[in-house]
């Protein structure tokens, strides 16, 4: 049986404290998604290069993040290159964690792209006098984005609900961390949580929203 | 035939209806069990000998809780954090995990009269260079989340305002780690986590730098707010805990002195 008497009012006193929260969620993740398919593109590149000097270093990181959880990366981010010396604050240290997973999950959504566009449109583009990475810039990759876009969006929800992860890494100012903190103090756990599971819903929402407008504005035929 | 009848009304009624108002006291008492949310992460109250069995003060009380009730005990770890959800969610009956008795949390769950009593130490990272409690103003500094101590760290971080931060972690392993490492700078946790980590020599670096200037913590038992039968019980077993001498023989066997005095000068609890 569930013995608990719900108190929202004092859930939604702490609401200011909590959207604040969702301002620092929701700037990891764009900053993450941002970094992530920047890195990925080249990564998604150096995959499909001949060289192996380009193509081990990108397999290996699409091995290692796409086989290990996320909950790993953003630990070793933190207490893994601490024990070397390196300190990352919790804030770094989630984006970093993130942008490694993005960046690894994104590369092989968009190798896939490329596979998918005939290589007769690069072969067009360089018949019409395009050096090659002229022809990847205004052929290829426009395509590529395109065909991307869907999966795209759903590693950027992915990614806003990965900064939860942060807590573990002492991060405590993004939407999770305030919400623990308000947790341990009050201890209305279940208002707290209910309240920061729906912020997480209308992020999510708003962002996948405003990849509709993006993409109806980019990628009209 | 009517006199039958009327018996067997009365006889079914007796069955029926203490289960109709059967409170948590009585649910365990029948159930056989009692189910103690314990921290295990925070020596020497509660932590896990070499086979991974629970030991400590925490497992004890709760071992000599359930010998009065003649019943069985179970361990629930539970982490800091989660230990109102673990009563709520009825994953435990009591909470023996060391909570601070404040005002703000007896809104949502129901405390005893305090079991035990702690004083803070500040431990630093040994390269840091640090003195005193009010050196920590403008360092990195972390402890546990939801605790006593975070909570008061992080309000004289805030309150000092010297460009220091405040990071809490998840379980006390975690800032041990972190100050070792250097992540952050120092800590302030209970005087019996100080010694039994610092003395423990499993993580390097790590010196004891002079008390933290707080309140005696006073930690009660917990249970769910309206449980008074069962509240009432933990008073006065924590009352015979004291009286019959266990508390202080504990005390002696995890901390070694004299246990703390559970009582406040000038009222009554």
């Amino acid at each position: 049986m569930f013995e608990y008497t719900f108190q929202w009012r004092q859930a939604f006193r702490a609401l200011p404290q909590m959207l604040e929260g969702a301002l620092v969620t929701m700037q990891i993740s764009l900053l993450s998604m941002v970094l992530g398919i920047t890195i990925a593109v080249l990564l998604a590149v150096g995959r499909n290069s001949k060289s192996i000097w380009l193509r081990a270093p990108a397999t290996t990181w699409v091995e290692v993040a796409r086989n290990t959880p996320a909950l790993f990366q953003i630990y070793m981010a933190h207490f893994g290159l601490g024990s070397f010396g390196i300190y990352l604050s919790p804030f770094v240290a989630l984006l970093a964690g993130i942008t490694f997973n993005n960046a690894g999950y994104l590369c092989e959504t968009f190798r896939g792209a490329l596979r998918a566009i005939p290589d007769t449109q690069m072969r067009a583009g360089r018949s019409l006098g395009m050096g090659p990475a002229k022809a990847f810039r205004l052929i290829i990759a426009p395509q590529m984005f395109r065909i991307a876009f869907l999966p795209t969006t759903n590693q950027m929800v992915w990614a806003i609900l990965m900064t939860s992860l942060g807590v573990t890494v002492g991060m405590n100012t993004d939407l999770t961390g305030v919400t623990q903190a308000l947790n341990s103090r009050t201890f209305r756990t279940f208002e707290l949580f209910a309240l920061a599971g729906v912020i997480y819903y209308c992020i999510a929402k708003a962002v996948m929203l405003g990849a509709r407008l993006l993409a109806w504005r980019l990628f009209r035929y | 035939m009517k006199f039958i009848k009327f018996a067997g009304a009365l006889v079914a009624a007796a069955l029926v209806a203490p289960a109709a108002s059967a409170d948590k006291l009585d649910d365990i008492i029948a159930s056989g069990t009692l189910r103690c949310a314990v921290v295990l992460d925070f020596p020497p109250m509660g932590s896990r000998d070499a086979n991974n069995e629970p030991i400590g003060f925490d497992v004890d009380y709760c071992n000599d809780l359930a010998k009065a009730l003649d019943v069985t005990a179970e361990i629930v770890e539970t982490p800091f954090p989660d230990r109102i959800p673990a009563l709520v969610s009825g994953r435990a009956d009591v909470g023996i995990a060391s909570t601070s008795d404040t005002l703000e949390r007896a809104r949502t769950v129901g405390f005893t009269i305090p079991y035990f009593a702690f004083t803070f130490n500040v431990v630093t990272n040994a390269d840091a260079g640090l003195q005193a409690y009010e050196d920590l103003a403008d360092r990195t500094v972390g402890s546990v989340a939801g605790t006593y101590e975070a909570i008061r760290l992080e309000e004289d971080i805030k309150k000092w305002d010297k460009g220091g931060s405040f990071r809490s972690y998840q379980s006390q392993a975690d800032v041990f780690l972190a100050l070792s490492q250097g992540q952050i700078d120092a800590t302030t946790v209970t005087s019996t986590v100080a010694s039994a980590i610092v003395q423990g020599g499993k993580y390097e670096g790590l010196s004891m730098t002079g008390e933290a200037p707080y309140d005696v913590d006073y930690v009660g038992l917990i249970a769910l707010r309206q449980e008074y039968g069962l509240l009432n019980y933990l008073d006065l077993f924590v009352n015979q805990q004291v009286r019959t001498g266990r508390y202080q023989e504990l005390y002696e066997q995890y901390i070694g002195g004299d246990a703390p005095r559970l009582t406040v000068d000038k009222v009554y609890y």
